[in-house]
C-alpha cells in the first residue's frame, strides 16, 4: 500500500467520522480527483476497506458500516453502525471515547444495551459468538 | 459475529438455524479485542496490521487454537 493510497484511505476514514456516514463515491471523486476509483479498488483488495460488490461505493471502513446493521453505536455525540458486535465495540476504541452500543439478542429479540466506559462493557454479562474460523474471515467479510 | 444475552441463548440460536458452533467469548474479552484491533484505526500514521501483529493480539488475549489461526 503506497503513500497515495494511504492518503486516500485516511481521507475516507476522516470523512466517515465527520459525516456520521460513508462518503459517497461522487463526493470522494470530487474531493480527491479521478484517480480515486483505482485507489479504492486497490484498498478493497488489500482489505483496508470494503466496497459494495461491483461498485465503487463504500460498504465498510471497519469498524464503521456504511449500511444499517443490528449494531448501532453512539459515541462522541454522533452515531454510526458497526459491521458486527466486534466492530461496534471498536468504534469507541477507534475514537478513544466512551460509547453506547444498542442491539438485540438474535435468539430472543430482547434489547441489548451496553455502555463502553473506559474500555469496559457495562454491564459485562453478554457473550459474543464468532461463527467463522479466523482463517476464513475474509472469504466473505459481509457474512463474517 | 453476534452478541447474545448468554451462552444458552447463543446455543439455542445456533441449533435453531443449524449453524455449527464457533467460539464464544465474554463482552469484556470483546472490549479488549476491539481496543487492540481498532484503536489505531483513525491515527494519521496508521499502517495496515501485519498478519503476525494480529495473530499476536489474539494470542495475548488468550484466543489460541486452530479456530483463531489467521491465514
Amino acid at each position: 500500500m503506497d503513500e497515495g493510497d494511504l492518503r486516500i484511505r485516511n481521507h475516507v476514514y476522516r470523512r466517515f467520522v465527520e459525516l456520521g456516514r460513508a462518503p459517497t463515491f461522487a463526493e470522494l471523486k470530487d474531493e480527491l480527483g479521478d484517480d480515486v476509483e483505482s485507489a479504492l479498488r486497490r484498498l478493497h483488495d488489500a482489505h483496508a476497506l470494503v466496497l459494495e460488490p461491483n461498485r465503487t461505493e463504500i460498504r465498510m471502513a471497519n469498524p464503521f458500516s456504511a449500511v444499517p446493521t443490528p449494531y448501532r453505536v453512539e459515541a462522541d455525540g454522533r452515531s454510526w453502525y458497526g459491521n458486527c458486535a466486534w466492530d461496534a465495540f471498536g468504534i469507541p476504541a477507534a475514537l478513544h471515547v466512551d460509547g453506547h452500543a444498542s442491539s438485540a439478542c438474535p435468539d430472543c429479540g430482547e434489547p441489548i444495551e451496553i455502555d463502553i466506559r473506559d474500555g469496559r462493557p457495562v454491564p459485562d454479562e453478554h457473550v459474543f459468538h464468532v461463527a467463522v474460523p479466523a482463517a476464513h474471515w475474509w472469504d466473505d467479510i459481509v457474512f463474517t | 459475529m453476534n452478541l447474545f444475552r448468554s451462552e444458552e441463548h447463543a446455543g439455542r440460536w445456533l441449533e435453531h438455524y443449524g449453524y455449527k458452533a464457533g467460539a464464544t467469548i465474554t463482552a469484556g474479552q470483546l472490549c479488549d479485542l476491539a481496543h487492540a484491533w481498532w484503536s489505531d484505526r483513525l491515527e494519521p500514521d496508521w499502517r495496515p496490521h501485519t498478519r503476525d501483529k494480529n495473530q499476536a493480539i489474539l494470542e495475548r488475549l488468550g484466543l489460541t487454537g486452530e479456530f483463531w489461526q489467521l491465514p
